[in-house]
């Protein structure tokens, strides 16, 4: 009689916990859905947690609160009884789930989404009561199944403190370890500039390889697009494209930062409003910044020294050509040259703090990194080849003008030469340009634009001496008959630059927009020699009409490379290792020294570095014995991570070389711009 | 001898390269153009209703949310009033790849109009999917506007309640109509980018 009581008494909470802690599976379209308790009874007045399990067959998922580009978050609707109150959904950080070619937020897998409920404190006990949900979700594999569901869930009231239902502790402790952290940080982000910029204050550095980070409101950022995200000067920064609907951010947006590798995530509440602008420089070695005088000095002599590159010296002799020719006004033209140089030089100063003040990495030099600038500059150089082989005579009577008008033009001509003369330079980042530029992009912008119009003025140097003294000018030569030979033989350098313009096309797209843009300079040459033809000649609409025709088709087959190439840098490395974020902080773990070599194939100063120094018998026998890692970076093509690091290292554009002596605790040496095997042996010690 | 000059050239390699910059469609830009094939076999390019409003419809029947705004009427009313109340041409899309969800042939694209009494001035078949990428369109549905001039003013959702209940539309602001008849007044639109909801476009 005892024993049955016992049996009774034991018997029946047992089968009350397994009916109360959940509703039982519901059965839908691609997953099954169940409310679940984490505890076996309410007691009166303790807020307890339920959940809805949510179980997609394989491949199938369902979506976070901010579901990314396509999905739609999984929403509850309570019904309760009396006096009892229900949270908010606590979400479980999400993980990045790739549908090409967009990328939604959400779960794969089995999953609890938990809820806090409160029960009133005067509730009775000994009656059950009845917790009615409304779920409704959205799965997807590729194709996507909407469901709802009513679940119902009876659990008994006992005045006595609640107790864990076994058979759910797993789900709740799933639910648990994804759960972000709430930290309180003064966390601020902008949109400004097409870019969603974060800024986590955090002290201890990240392991931002693994760092993912999910915003709360959807639309903010564009999912599919990489962010880009460094820690540095005590802050996690990020970078990310904004959402092609993005319609404005809330005041305040919540951010989950999950480190991938550890299993963790943190979540904070960020202000939009200013970043701190000082942030990612500030304490960067302050102490060890050249005065503002001697960079302005040395701007002027890499401005100087870039007349000497070989991507401006064909440029600058046409220049010298025409102030030959120009007969009594070289003071106005070296003036016109130098205006322009410095209207150039002021206006990429000046996009580029705009740019830059957006929060997007870019750098110098990213102009050559848009195949359609490329292929542009390619037809413009092919034309002034052309023109200058005597295939076509440009501003011969243009649009009729008059003696005064060709007089002026030649002013204007001059001064867009300058113009042209910066936009041609910009690969070539002359030693002292690195230092110059990365100082000025993190100064404030009146400087900043000091910075570049010293570099300029020191590129129209050359020119503006020939100008204004006579004694140069007694030098220059007579003009005669020999100068139509000297026009003539100037073209070939420039169509060795258009073909090294084509190389560095071949590396950023695949031999169909070769092709296409060479086509190009085939339809162009077509269309110069029909308008030279016609110089001279009663003009013919049928031939200005096939001449624009062909001019147009030209310029349309320059959007066929514009894609980005998905050709990529697969050489034969037998010496180096590609760079990638992360790599060089493990190698010296290991004890290894490393040397980071940042360079891109339309930057002249590199590819020499690299064949004189860099690929010599002397510097690879020095870099086995010592064995150092070599590692490379290309920056051919737009690297956010790659533009971070030069950031690193107050540099924006490359070549940038460093050595990590094989130390962990040792400062990283940063070696001149350029090298000799000698340099390089010294500094790799 | 001639004075040498490249000012004409390098303003039209500026203009050419500006020109590439931007791939996807946006607001208050022209909207990409394009050509594709009716039902009928018959072509037409964006260029042919210029001078009149266009609206834009990415559809797959197969979609529970394209059937939600089918199932209630709510797309076939906002054809007609797009037609009869702003001479709008209203141009349904099919982005669906061969094969893949949503994707029919011409006969079965004409039963569907005929048998859910829809009135679009065309169902286009775009199954390569160019015209879809070059709108960024993501969703079925997802929903453009294009002005007379050719510019495109709206794009996003077709409407304010992200969801796959018929019940939810009586209740959701009807973003296209919104902005028909907001042009239609002569003001701006007051919301030109929305969310697009829905399922993704089987490219």
């Amino acid at each position: 009689m005892m024993l049955r009581t016992l049996l009774a008494l034991l018997l029946i909470p047992a089968a009350g916990t397994a009916a109360a802690a959940s509703s039982g599976w519901s059965q839908h379209d691609h997953l099954r859905v169940a409310l679940v308790s984490e505890t076996t009874h309410i007691q009166p007045g303790t807020p307890f947690r339920v959940a809805l399990r949510m179980q997609p067959e394989t491949h199938w998922h369902t979506y976070w609160k901010n579901p990314g580009d396509s999905g739609i978050e999984t929403r509850f609707d309570w019904t309760l009884p009396d006096g009892f109150s229900a949270g908010a959904i606590d979400w479980p950080y999400p993980e990045r789930l790739p549908i090409e070619p967009l990328v939604n937020y959400g779960y794969s897998g089995e999953h609890a989404l938990p809820v806090t409920v409160t029960p009133p404190a005067d509730l009775p006990t000994g009656e059950p009561v009845t917790l009615t949900l409304d779920a409704s979700w959205l799965v997807c594999k590729v194709e996507c199944i909407p469901g709802e569901a009513t679940l119902t869930l009876r659990m008994p009231v006992r005045d006595r403190a609640p107790e864990a239902a076994a058979e759910q502790a797993a789900m709740f402790a799933w639910a648990d370890a994804r759960q972000p952290v709430p930290r309180d940080r003064a966390a601020r982000f902008a949109t400004d500039g097409g870019h969603l910029s974060l800024q986590v204050p955090m002290p201890e550095a990240p392991n931002v390889e693994a760092l993912a980070v999910f915003p709360a409101q959807p639309e903010l950022v564009d999912h599919a697009a990489a962010a880009s995200l460094r820690h540095d000067a005590g802050q996690l920064q990020l970078s990310q494209p904004l959402s092609d609907y993005f319609a404005g951010a809330d005041a305040r947006v919540e951010f989950v930062i999950v480190d991938t590798a550890a299993g963790e995530a943190v979540s904070v509440i960020a202000e939009h409003g200013e970043l701190s602008t000082g942030a990612a420089t500030a304490g960067a070695g302050d102490s060890g910044r050249p005065a503002l005088g001697w960079i302005l000095l040395l701007a002027l002599g890499g401005g100087a020294l870039l007349n000497l590159m070989p991507c401006v010296f064909p440029v600058l002799s046409l220049k010298a050509l025409h102030i030959v020719e120009g007969g009594g006004h070289q003071r106005a033209q070296a003036l016109a040259y130098t205006a322009g140089v410095l209207v150039a030089f002021g206006v990429v100063a000046g996009a580029l703090l705009a740019v830059r003040s957006a929060g997007a990495a870019v750098g110098w030099g990213f102009q050559l990194q848009s195949p359609a600038f490329i292929a542009i500059l390619a037809y413009l150089l092919f034309a002034m080849g052309l023109s200058l082989s005597g295939l076509v005579h440009f501003g011969t009577g243009w649009m009729g003008a008059g003696q005064k008008l060709t007089e002026r033009g030649g002013l204007a001509g001059s001064f867009f030469t300058g113009v042209l003369a910066c936009v041609v330079a910009s690969p070539c980042t002359a030693p002292f340009m690195g230092t110059a530029l990365g100082f000025a992009v993190t100064q404030p912008p009146a400087i900043a634009l000091g910075i570049f119009l010293a570099l300029g003025l020191g590129m129209a140097a050359p020119m503006l001496l020939i100008g204004f003294l006579p004694g140069l000018a007694r030098v220059l030569p007579k003009p005669g008959a020999w100068m139509e030979a000297f026009k003539q033989a100037m073209a070939f350098p420039l169509y060795l630059t258009v073909v090294w313009l084509l190389w560095v096309l071949a590396r950023q797209t695949d031999p169909n927009g070769l092709a296409a843009v060479m086509t190009g300079l085939v339809l162009l040459a077509f269309a110069l020699w029909l308008w030279g033809r016609g110089q001279g000649r009663p003009a013919r609409w049928l031939r200005g009409a096939t001449v624009a025709a062909a001019v147009v088709a030209a310029l349309a087959l320059v959007a066929l490379p514009a894609a980005p190439g998905t050709a990529t840098a697969a050489r034969t490395a037998d010496a180096w290792q590609p760079w990638q974020p992360g790599r060089v902080a493990a190698l010296r773990d290991e004890g290894r020294g490393v040397f980071v070599n940042m360079t891109a194939d339309w930057c002249v100063t590199c590819l020499v570095n690299e064949r004189v120094a860099l690929s010599t018998d002397t510097v690879r026998a020095h870099m086995r014995d010592n064995d150092i890692v070599y590692l490379k970076g290309d920056w051919t093509r737009r690297d956010a991570a790659i533009t971070e690091y030069l950031a690193r290292f107050d540099r924006n554009g490359v070549p940038l070389y460093v050595y990590y002596p094989s130390d962990p605790d040792a400062e990283p040496t940063v070696l001149p711009q350029i090298l000799t095997p000698d340099i390089v042996v010294r500094n790799l010690q | 001898m001639q004075a040498f000059r490249f000012k004409p050239l390098i303003a039209l390699a500026a203009l050419a390269t500006a020109g590439t910059v931007h791939a996807a469609a946006d607001i208050g830009e022209p909207a990409p153009g394009f050509t594709l094939t009716d039902t009928s076999g018959e072509t037409h390019a964006l260029s042919d209703f210029e001078g009149r409003t266009v609206v834009l419809e990415w559809t797959n029947h197969q979609c529970p949310f394209v059937q939600k705004h089918y199932g209630a009427d709510n797309m076939q009313e906002q054809q007609r009033t797009a037609r009869d109340e702003h001479d709008a041409v209203w141009l349904t899309v099919i982005s669906s790849a061969p094969g893949k969800q949503g994707h029919v042939s011409p006969e079965k694209a004409d039963a569907l109009t005929a048998e859910r009494n829809a009135e679009p001035a065309a169902v286009l078949f775009d199954e390569s999917g160019d015209v879809g990428r070059a709108y960024g369109a993501r969703t079925t549905p997802h929903m453009y506007i294009i002005d007379a001039d050719g510019t495109l003013v709206y794009k996003g959702g077709i409407d304010s309640i992200q969801s796959a209940d018929p019940a939810d539309i009586p209740k959701a602001d009807q973003y296209v109509v919104t902005a028909l008849n907001e042009m239609a007044a002569g003001d701006a639109i007051s919301e030109p980018v929305t969310r697009p909801y829905g399922c993704s476009i089987k490219y």
